[in-house]
């Protein structure tokens, strides 16, 4: 199936949030992820793809705000996979991409917590815990990233203040 | 909003409008022109509408980060529209505006020097208010999509657990076009020594 660009309707995805679709003309897009992380899934036999925007790495066993569903790294990516499950995605096949977790206030060691880097960290585990292991990963360095999923190819994007999309 | 909370905001704003006054001068300054302040606005829990001051969520943005140490901890960012930002340049240069035309080594190096003056400008008048000790950071250049850089401090102050302030003041020059966005975010185990010192 063929969609023109002029057809696409770009869903934005804050802080905190997540987005499950099975429209081909939507592009899920995470904006100025800076040590926030985007995880992207797409299960390639059901066309169904879903993109979580997380801020924190651990809940600690907090519930999770009401406006900020996907919060945190663990609740936030277990959420996301009952969602593609619940629209008829299988998780084995499901291909993850993740992207954002960099330290853009400053070299590492300026930022007291380092949440880039530990959110990479717990995505990581908790994808783990899951049996999924990403097919492809953008995480680290001192510079914001914008991710998007296109839902009618799986296909994802990251591009950066100084660079243009690349496919992820 | 509980009363509590209501309470600090307003403290909070009382503290905020001295260090943003003394912050604008600095700017006004440096740049040779009238800058009017806006009340600085306190905020719990703001994101993503801090950016529209700058032009939105995924507008580019120059400015500087530091944190505060001392007897309070917390957060400063002076973000500025990456062309505005330009144009103070060739302001602090006393160049023709349009002169500088990208983020080089010289511009990121006035931003930076901006960034410190503006931004110890606030803290030393918060320091004076509440009589503590406060070192700002050296500054860090940044140059980036604001809401990246926004949402990175907002995480850091949600990190330590309690309520995420920020204070919120916008720049303007005479045009009433945006002259810069200054962010303050205390940490939260300090707010409430913060709002005992500043009553």
């Amino acid at each position: 199936m063929t969609v023109l660009a002029t057809e696409q309707k770009r869903v934005s995805v804050g802080i905190g949030q997540m987005a499950v679709s099975k429209d081909p003309t939507e592009v899920l897009v995470a904006y100025g992820l800076g040590s926030c992380i985007g995880v992207t899934v797409w299960d390639p036999q059901v066309r169904v793809a879903g993109l979580v925007h997380v801020l924190l790495p651990d809940s600690e066993g907090r519930r999770s705000d009401a406006r900020e569903p996907a919060r945190f790294a663990d609740t936030g990516i277990d959420a996301l996979i009952e969602r593609v499950v619940a629209a008829g995605a299988v998780p084995r096949r499901l291909v993850v991409k993740v992207a954002g977790g960099a330290a853009v206030l400053g070299p590492a060691n300026t930022e007291k917590f380092k949440i880039g880097e530990r959110n990479a960290e717990a995505i990581h585990r908790r994808l783990k815990r899951h049996g999924l292991c990403p097919a492809a990963t953008e995480s680290g360095g001192v510079k914001g990233r914008t991710l998007e999923m296109h839902v009618a190819t799986g296909k994802t994007f990251v591009r950066t203040a100084a660079s243009p999309a690349s496919e992820l | 909003m509980p009363d509590s909370t209501q309470h600090l905001v307003t403290t909070l704003s009382k503290v905020a409008r001295e260090g943003a006054t003394r912050a604008g001068r600095g700017l006004s300054g440096l740049m040779g022109q009238e800058i009017s302040i806006h009340i600085p606005s306190v905020r719990i829990g703001t994101k993503a509408d801090a950016c529209d001051a700058v032009g939105g969520e995924e507008s580019i943005v120059l400015g500087t980060y530091l944190s505060i140490g001392g007897d309070i901890t917390g957060h400063v960012m002076l973000l500025f529209p990456e062309q505005r930002a330009l144009e103070c340049v060739d302001l602090m240069c006393g160049q023709a505006p349009g002169t500088t035309t990208e983020a080089g080594e010289l511009a990121e190096s006035a931003i930076g020097e901006l960034g410190n003056i503006v931004g110890s400008a606030f803290v030393n008048a918060l320091a004076d208010q509440v009589n503590l000790v406060l070192h700002p950071s050296p500054p860090n250049v940044v140059h980036d999509m604001a809401i990246a850089l926004v949402q990175s401090i907002y995480a850091e102050v949600l990190s330590q657990g309690g309520d995420v302030v920020m204070i919120d003041t916008v720049f303007e020059d005479h045009t009433g076009n945006t002259a810069g966005l200054l962010i303050i975010a205390p940490d939260p185990s300090c707010l409430p020594q913060l709002e005992r010192l500043a009553a």
